[in-house]
């Protein structure tokens, strides 16, 4: 029933319930800086095997980005991690995943003409901060000769203060629950089967299941009742 | 001319990079003497499998007569952990504008067979123009480079001198292995663009590269055939090849003749050439496998 196969877990935390809007501003006040259209920062976390980040691009791009599961293929990501120097997007043209993802960002108002900057941490940890500038080549390629030295200082900045902070930790300590699973999990605790909280919130058995589940894992719960005495003490739902 | 070959384009430049890990047994194994992997002939470590950036010289027969591995120093990295030692107890450096370089050598015995012994020193510091310029325009300003006395001693000829050094020289196998800093700048690059009279771009493109090492494969290819085509009777057993018309080989070989650039690949081409033509009546299409561009 349940399927979350090797799609990877994107987690946007300029949309935390507690803010963390610096990062995002910081990247606003890196596009002024630079004169960069958009900036966008990205880091894999090899314990838990998602991806974290923020981003200044357009609400309707970040929804159609992660609505087709884009960071699963976006190669100024995946392919670009890879690299020890920073890549500029034309070394990425010929990728099929480049097209994919770049195809619609035009009508979005996002250029495919950009650069990423990877940095390794020295925990296995990547970060990646990438610029995009619609301009003509030969001013891109100015813009990028002038600004690249202190490019590669603030995308280890970002990645480094983002590493340190416990933006990471509060992820792990506060899972993203949805309001389904709390829901779920809070009928739960109130003793209700899966049937009837299937019928107070009219939704299928099987559905209440899923949701269950699914916050189950996320709360890295073995058993419910586990499950709901974890999502008390963490105050997602109340103890009744 | 010098390569970049990194994770995103190794898939297509394997052979290249078996060649620099041959290359690199001879110096660092049996050369220098230091405690490095060696199987099948190629030296391959634990920071060759964390996709570093190779930069690599290739000579005009598309032979690797140069070769440098470089990493972030934000990362997992040599100086951090196997070169501790010459750090004196003291942490590494970690800066986003720092790389470090490992691994830094040059087929002396290549070069020198030649009898030319400034190849050995126009190979250096076409790899040495090669490495600044790709750090440079990767935003990076200074590089701490692990290297032997000897390589050391070639870089200050080259008027390319180390502005400084990170802890002591350490012995390593034969020889002592140290750290030494070398900026970025364009005053670098032009000091060793001067001494060595190098003044070309001395980047090739990927598709440049991949053509000289098949028109090398090829050249090879059927100089053996060639050779091998008294002794060893016409394969009857193998699957059907089709045959050449003469009028394809012939047009084959101008094409050869006519893409041919520099002096030498003239020499190769005609070599080709007649030994295509000397061999035509035995000559299948194994010969003439070279890629279509559509």
């Amino acid at each position: 029933m349940e399927h979350r196969g090797e799609l990877i877990d994107l987690i946007d935390l300029g949309a935390l319930p507690n803010g963390e809007s610096r990062f995002t501003s910081f990247l606003d006040q890196i596009c002024d800086r630079f004169e960069l259209d958009h900036a966008a920062y990205a880091g894999t976390n090899p314990v838990a095997g998602n991806i974290h980040g923020y981003v200044n691009y357009g609400k309707d791009w970040k929804e159609h980005y992660v609505k087709n599961g884009f960071h699963n293929i976006d190669p100024t990501l995946h392919r670009a991690a890879k690299s020890i120097a920073p890549v500029d997007w034309r070394r990425l043209e010929r990728d099929k995943n480049f097209l994919t993802v770049f195809r619609d960002a035009g009508d979005f108002g996002i250029t495919h003409q950009g650069l990423t900057i990877p940095v390794r941490g020295p925990f296995g940890d990547i970060g990646m901060l990438s610029v995009t500038r619609n301009t003509s080549v030969a001013e891109w390629d100015k813009l990028v000769k002038h600004v690249i030295v202190d490019l590669q200082s603030v995308a280890v900045h970002i990645h480094d203060t983002v590493m340190r902070s416990d933006v990471l930790s509060q992820v792990l300590r506060f899972p993203t629950l949805s309001s389904r699973e709390k829901e779920v999990l809070q009928w739960t605790a109130a003793g209700k089967s899966q049937q009837d909280i299937g019928d107070i919130l009219g939704i299928s058995h099987r559905t209440v299941e899923v949701h269950l589940r699914s916050g189950r894992d996320k709360l890295y719960a073995l058993t419910t009742a586990q499950a709901v005495g974890r999502a008390i003490s963490l105050g997602l739902i109340y103890p009744l | 001319m010098i390569i970049i070959v990194d994770a995103l384009n190794k898939d297509r430049f394997g052979d290249l990079l078996d060649e620099m890990f041959r290359l690199r047994a001879r110096v660092f194994g049996e050369r220098l003497g230091w405690d490095v992997d060696i199987q099948d002939g190629k030296e391959i470590d634990k920071f060759d499998h964390m996709d570093p950036a190779y930069v690599i010289g290739i000579d005009e027969d598309g032979h690797v007569i140069s070769c440098v591995r470089a990493l972030q120093t934000t990362g997992p990295h040599m100086l951090a952990d196997v070169f501790q030692s010459i750090l004196d107890g003291e942490p590494p450096l970690r800066s986003a504008n720092i790389w470090e370089s490992t691994r830094f050598c040059v087929d002396t015995q290549r070069l020198a067979r030649g009898g030319i012994l400034n190849a050995i020193s126009r190979a250096t510091c076409e790899l040495m123009i090669g490495s600044l310029e790709f750090a440079r325009r990767s935003g990076i300003t200074d590089i701490v480079t692990v290297i032997d006395p000897i390589m050391d001693r070639v870089l200050k000829r080259s008027n390319n001198a180390p502005y400084g050094y990170v802890g002591s020289a350490k012995p390593m196998g034969k020889v002592h292995a140290l750290a030494a800093l070398l900026d970025c700048s364009e005053e670098r690059i032009a000091r060793v663009r001067s001494f060595s009279g190098i003044t070309e771009d001395v980047f090739a493109s990927e598709d440049v590269v991949r053509d000289v090492l098949d028109e090398v494969k090829l050249v090879t290819a059927a100089t053996q055939a060639g050779m091998g085509a008294s002794i060893t009777p016409f394969p009857t057993s193998n699957p059907p090849i089709r045959m050449v018309s003469h009028a394809e080989l012939m047009e084959y070989c101008q094409d050869q003749l006519k893409s041919a650039k520099s002096p030498l690949d003239v020499r190769a081409a005609q070599s080709l050439v007649s030994t295509l033509i000397s061999q035509s009546k035995v000559t299948h299409a194994a010969h003439l496998a070279r890629p279509k561009v559509n």
